[in-house]
């Protein structure tokens, strides 16, 4: 890793000194517990089914149980040790306002604990994903909060203009300009990015790529006034995230996707989140989302009009 | 059946095989054992030799206990020629007076021990004088003895006449002596010696164990010098004279002491010779069966006898005392074990007193040995009767029969691969053997049960240390596995927090393990039932040797 260290706190952003606050409050918790002369122990929400709830919101989300982890007990010390070491990487990626992916932090982190000792930090990067999650939950954080990049996927288009702040500039990105492959939305869109305007009356969200760019060739969104993205199937976080912040803005968000098991699950992810990513559920979820496209009825409803023949004929 | 049978050798002075025909009343005990020495033991090279220095270190034993002596017995055997050995075997007894050396080595059945009954090692009284005849008929050389007794040390040969069951014996020089002590000396052929488990080194190493009292030393042929020491100095209880029961009585035994008897009639004999045998009893039996009890003891037949004990099976009787049993105890087999086999852990129970047959107190005692120094990969049986190593014919014993019922798995103990070994006592004045070889208990029920029983509650006890020491395994364990963790987690933790230095956090987490996993195996010791012997296992040895 470069040496590019900045000077302390000035001009960090506040999301980025609010996740140092956590961190170091979670370090600090841990050592009081070591001076009191007890074990210092770490406390997480329980991920599994048992606590994840659908409830009226309208999203998934984690219940109440959480789980207390001790150094002292064998079976968690190895993890225990794990956590903490995680989460002081993620403190130094902060602190020197460096972004790594998940399995980049697990390069870093893969060492020997020692010269006598046939055992490693890490051996495999499950372990580690998992203690990012882990550290999401009990900090109620997300992992882009800690400088963790995660895949980019989504593509955008319409009349958005956004302001990046990355890498000690400022760059602004214009939707309507970005050609015929649109604006790769990046990870984060939430640290060091804002939208400086929105001219658009809903989103539109199309399943296929394929579909995206010939709407897009044809300039749908400028003639219907709309934010066109594709997920390109699943969607990634930053393109969820993304979709999100359109909602909070008020516009309506219409899914497209096929008529089938994938194309459902696609759509209702959008719309309540996910089992997996349930503790970020209320960040994730867009719970007004509709969907739109052809269903099982309107195959028996419309069948034999002469505009759905030619559709399904195209 | 017996492949030596027909080799008498030629410079043997006894009669000949002609003559032993002509005369058929004359055929003598002698003659009679000769033909059957397989009976008593002489089979197999190997197993001749143990059953050799058996009968020797038997006796042996049995004298330094008669007479309050702790013992210390020495074997030598030198390899003289091919399966040709001579064999010394000395100890500290009293000694034998002269009038009996004879008689004690030269005849058959003329023992000290078979007209008195008591819980001894040997009892049948042919031993002895069946070494000194296989000696002569393998090598034709006589026995010598030296036996240093009341002052005077006698120097021996003794020859059995085989016709007419007497000693001829060649006294060589008498002289002061300010010792006791006896040594016998023979040439043995046709034995060999070996270091299978059945062999005499095993053979001497289970006597040690059984007999803690006593010290053991074998010279082996090419100068391999063992030595059993002495695990307690205290003898054991003398053993109670008592007259046998008449329940405990085979049909062998019930024979071959009618013939050495000098009653002029059975019934005599039988009143005389067994306890609780009142002349009520006679008549009882009289009534039950058809035998001739005013003929000579001399004259009964294989077939009466066999009718005697099956009716005396039937009658009622006075349970011989409680007290004419000796276990070894619980204490001296634990020291003995601990001495001779070292093992990790040990668990001895002792049982009470019970009876079989209706009337035979009896006392079973079982130390199990496990790991350690015991590094057979297989889970070993010794058999034992009044102290005396049972090396042969185990698959038909109560003993290696009980061991197998028990479900070994329960006690986690595998039998097929685990380094333990399963000792096992009988005490008793009437030993259920199996045969005249005596190296086998039968298997009559409350004998085997109670055998089953006091094994598997020893056993219970290796249980408990096996799942303690797993524990305290799995502890010191889990103390190294958290203490190599504990330097990342400091630095990690002293630079996440931004407090404290690592070496501080280091040591208090070490301090934290350490209190914690010191604590759980303190516990663990407290909860210890015992097994370690506290001495507090009833005494056994009554008087100290001066």
């Amino acid at each position: 890793m470069a040496e590019k260290k900045k000077s302390e706190s000035a001009g960090r952003r506040s999301e980025d000194q609010q996740a140092l606050d956590r961190l170091k409050g979670l370090g600090k918790g841990m050592v009081t517990e070591v001076d009191g002369g007890s074990t210092p122990t770490f406390e997480t929400p329980l991920r599994g089914k048992s606590n994840i709830l659908f409830d009226t919101d309208g999203y998934l989300k984690l219940g109440d149980k959480t789980e207390t982890r001790k150094f002292m007990n064998l079976g968690q010390a190895r993890t225990f040790m794990q956590t903490i070491s995680v989460a002081n990487k993620l403190k130094q990626f902060i602190r020197e306002d460096l972004h790594t992916s998940i399995r980049g932090l697990y390069y870093q982190l893969k060492f020997s604990l020692g010269d006598d000792l046939d055992e490693s930090l890490f051996e495999e990067q499950s372990e580690s994903n998992v203690l990012v999650e882990d550290l999401e939950v009990a900090l109620g954080a997300k992992r882009e909060d800690f400088h963790l990049t995660t895949d980019r996927k989504g593509v955008l288009a319409g009349n958005i203009k956004l302001v990046d702040k990355f890498g000690g500039e400022e760059v602004t990105i214009d939707g309507t300009k970005q050609g015929r492959s649109g604006w790769m939305i990046p990870s984060d869109v939430d640290n060091g990015m804002e939208i400086e305007s929105l001219n658009a009356n809903y989103v539109l969200v199309v399943e296929k790529d394929a579909l995206w760019q010939r709407l897009n060739e044809d300039r749908f969104w400028q003639k219907e006034k709309a934010i066109l993205i594709t997920p390109k199937g699943q969607s990634s976080r930053g393109t969820r995230r993304m979709i999100r912040k359109l909602a909070d803005r008020g516009l309506p968000i219409y899914v497209f996707t096929d008529c089938d098991a994938w194309g459902w699950y696609i759509y209702w992810t959008l719309k309540t989140g996910s089992m997996n990513l349930a503790y970020l559920g209320k960040e994730f979820s867009i719970p007004n989302s509709r969907f739109i496209g052809v269903t099982m009825s309107d195959i028996e409803r419309y069948t034999t009009t002469k505009c759905f023949r030619e559709l399904c004929l195209v | 059946m017996d492949p030596n049978q027909p080799s008498i050798p030629a410079n043997s002075d006894i009669g000949t095989q002609r003559d032993t025909h002509k005369d058929f009343k004359e055929h003598s005990v002698a003659e009679f054992f000769k033909k059957n020495k397989h009976m008593l033991g002489f089979s197999g090279k190997t197993r001749s030799l143990t059953t050799i220095i058996h009968e020797y270190v038997t006796n042996s034993l049995d004298a330094c206990d008669e007479h309050g002596i702790l013992p210390n017995i020495k074997v030598e055997i030198i390899e003289i020629g091919e399966e040709k050995y001579r064999i010394v075997v000395s100890d500290n007894g009293p000694g034998m007076p002269k009038n009996i050396i004879g008689k004690a080595l030269g005849k058959m059945l003329a023992g000290t021990k078979f007209h008195r009954y008591m819980q001894q090692r040997g009892q049948q009284g042919i031993g002895a004088t069946g070494c000194t005849m296989y000696a002569q008929i393998t090598t034709g050389q006589p026995f010598h003895v030296l036996s240093a007794h009341n002052g005077k040390m006698l120097s021996c040969d003794i020859k059995v006449n085989l016709k007419t069951n007497e000693p001829d014996m060649v006294i060589i020089g008498e002289q002061e002596a300010s010792y006791h002590g006896l040594t016998v000396e023979a040439e043995f052929g046709d034995v060999k010696f070996d270091k299978s488990s059945y062999g005499v080194l095993e053979y001497l190493k289970k006597t040690a164990i059984a007999n803690p009292h006593a010290q053991i030393e074998l010279v082996a042929p090419g100068n391999e010098y063992y030595k059993f020491s002495r695990s307690i100095e205290i003898a054991p209880k003398k053993p109670k004279e008592v007259k046998p029961h008449p329940l405990g009585i085979s049909v062998y035994d019930l024979q071959a002491m009618a013939h050495s008897s000098k009653e002029p009639k059975l019934s005599g004999f039988l009143v005389d010779s067994f306890s609780r045998f009142s002349p009520q009893k006679i008549s009882e039996l009289k009534e039950i069966i058809d035998v001739d009890f005013s003929k000579s003891p001399k004259e009964l037949s294989w077939e009466d006898s066999e009718k005697l004990v099956k009716a005396i099976q039937k009658l009622k009787w006075i349970a011989p005392p409680l007290d004419s049993v000796i276990p070894i105890g619980k204490d001296q087999i634990e020291k003995s074990m601990k001495n001779i086999l070292d093992p990790e852990f040990i668990n001895v129970v002792e049982r009470d007193i019970k009876i079989y047959s209706g009337g035979i107190p009896f006392a079973v005692e079982v130390g199990i040995g496990f790991g350690g120094k015991i590094n057979e990969q297989k889970g070993e049986i010794y058999r034992y009767a009044n102290r005396t190593p049972l090396m042969f014919d185990a698959s038909g014993c109560a003993i290696a029969n009980a061991i197998k019922e028990i479900e070994w798995k329960r006690y986690n103990i595998d039998m097929e691969t685990d380094p333990a070994v399963i000792f096992v006592n009988i005490s008793s004045v009437h030993i259920p053997y199996v045969g005249a070889g005596k190296q086998a208990i039968s298997d009559i029920e409350e004998v085997q049960q109670e055998i089953k029983n006091a094994i598997m509650e020893a056993a219970r006890g290796i249980k408990i240390s096996l799942g303690r020491k797993r524990k305290v395994g799995d502890m010191e364990k889990k103390k190294t596995a958290l203490l190599r963790y504990i330097s990342r987690l400091s630095e990690d933790l002293a630079n996440l927090a931004e407090t404290g230095s690592k070496d501080d956090i280091q040591k208090k987490l070490t301090k934290i393990i350490e209190t914690k996993y010191m604590t759980n195996m303190v516990g663990e010791e407290e909860a210890k039932p015992e097994s370690s012997g506290a001495g507090e296992g009833e005494e056994n040895g009554g008087e100290k040797e001066e």
